[in-house]
């Protein structure tokens, strides 16, 4: 097991306050592990907002309970890790999880290529109603 | 922090300034302003980028909605002041060339 040198998280309902939130828990996150380089910072923050706006915006409920977001973010010697979960959610469309840029009119549609642009792997598991993105990014 | 977006019309062009996180939920309201830039007849329009320090796919769409609107109009969008994490994003998503980034407001349309 690795050793975890900081460590944020956020659960709650997917809307628009859940991403203001976990931008400032990255925030909170780079203030307790500062020497994470800004160009890692930077990328890494950006593929995990990205990962909590598609589910924002496109996770559907499977049943009553409305859809809900957990971010579990952690910084290691040498790697970020990200795990963004949509709880109570369908699995997602093929739609959804295109992960080519668009045509350069498009107005939507490039935040999972910007994600694999930016992390070492991304990983998709699909669980008990759970959807959830593993992001890392070695630094 | 929330975003803030204000306006300010020039003698031949109208700045609208970006403060804050340009992400999902800002986006919709920066394309809001634009038109309503572009609808009352400023066509050509600089976006401030200066105090944006983040931006992701949504607000990138945004600002692309916004080039497409002014230049239909007639007009043009350009972007000044752009910070290292948005120019990370126009690049990584080949959008640089479509969005051409200016040192500032001034200099955007300086040259026509």
């Amino acid at each position: 097991m690795t050793e975890v040198v900081a460590r944020r998280g956020f659960h709650g309902p997917s809307n628009d306050d859940a991403i203001e939130a976990i931008h400032n828990e990255l925030d909170g996150l780079w203030d307790d592990a500062s020497f994470v380089p800004d160009m890692d910072r930077m990328t890494f923050a950006t593929a995990v907002i990205e990962a909590a706006a598609n589910i924002v915006q496109h996770a559907l409920p499977v049943a009553e309970k409305p859809v809900e977001i957990d971010v579990d973010i952690s910084v290691r010697p040498t790697r970020l890790v990200a795990r963004v979960s949509a709880f109570n959610a369908r699995e997602p469309f093929a739609n959804d999880m295109q992960a080519s840029m668009p045509d350069e009119d498009a107005e939507s549609g490039r935040g999972l290529a910007l994600i694999e642009a930016l992390v070492t792997t991304v990983t998709f598991e699909r669980q008990d109603g759970t959807n959830t993105w593993i992001l890392t990014r070695n630094t | 922090m929330q975003m803030q977006f204000s306006y300010e019309v020039k003698d031949s062009y109208a700045e609208v300034k970006s403060v804050g996180r340009l992400n999902m939920v800002a986006a919709p309201k920066l394309r809001e302003v634009v038109n309503e830039v572009v609808a009352s007849g400023s066509s050509r329009v600089v976006v401030n980028l200066a105090e944006t320090d983040f931006m992701d796919s949504s607000g990138l769409g945004a600002l692309i909605g916004c080039l497409k609107a002014a230049r239909q109009a007639g007009g043009d969008l350009r972007i000044a002041g752009v910070q290292p994490q948005v120019k990370m994003v126009l690049e990584l998503t080949n959008m640089d060339r479509v969005l051409t980034a200016y040192p500032s407001a001034e200099e955007a349309f300086g040259d026509d």
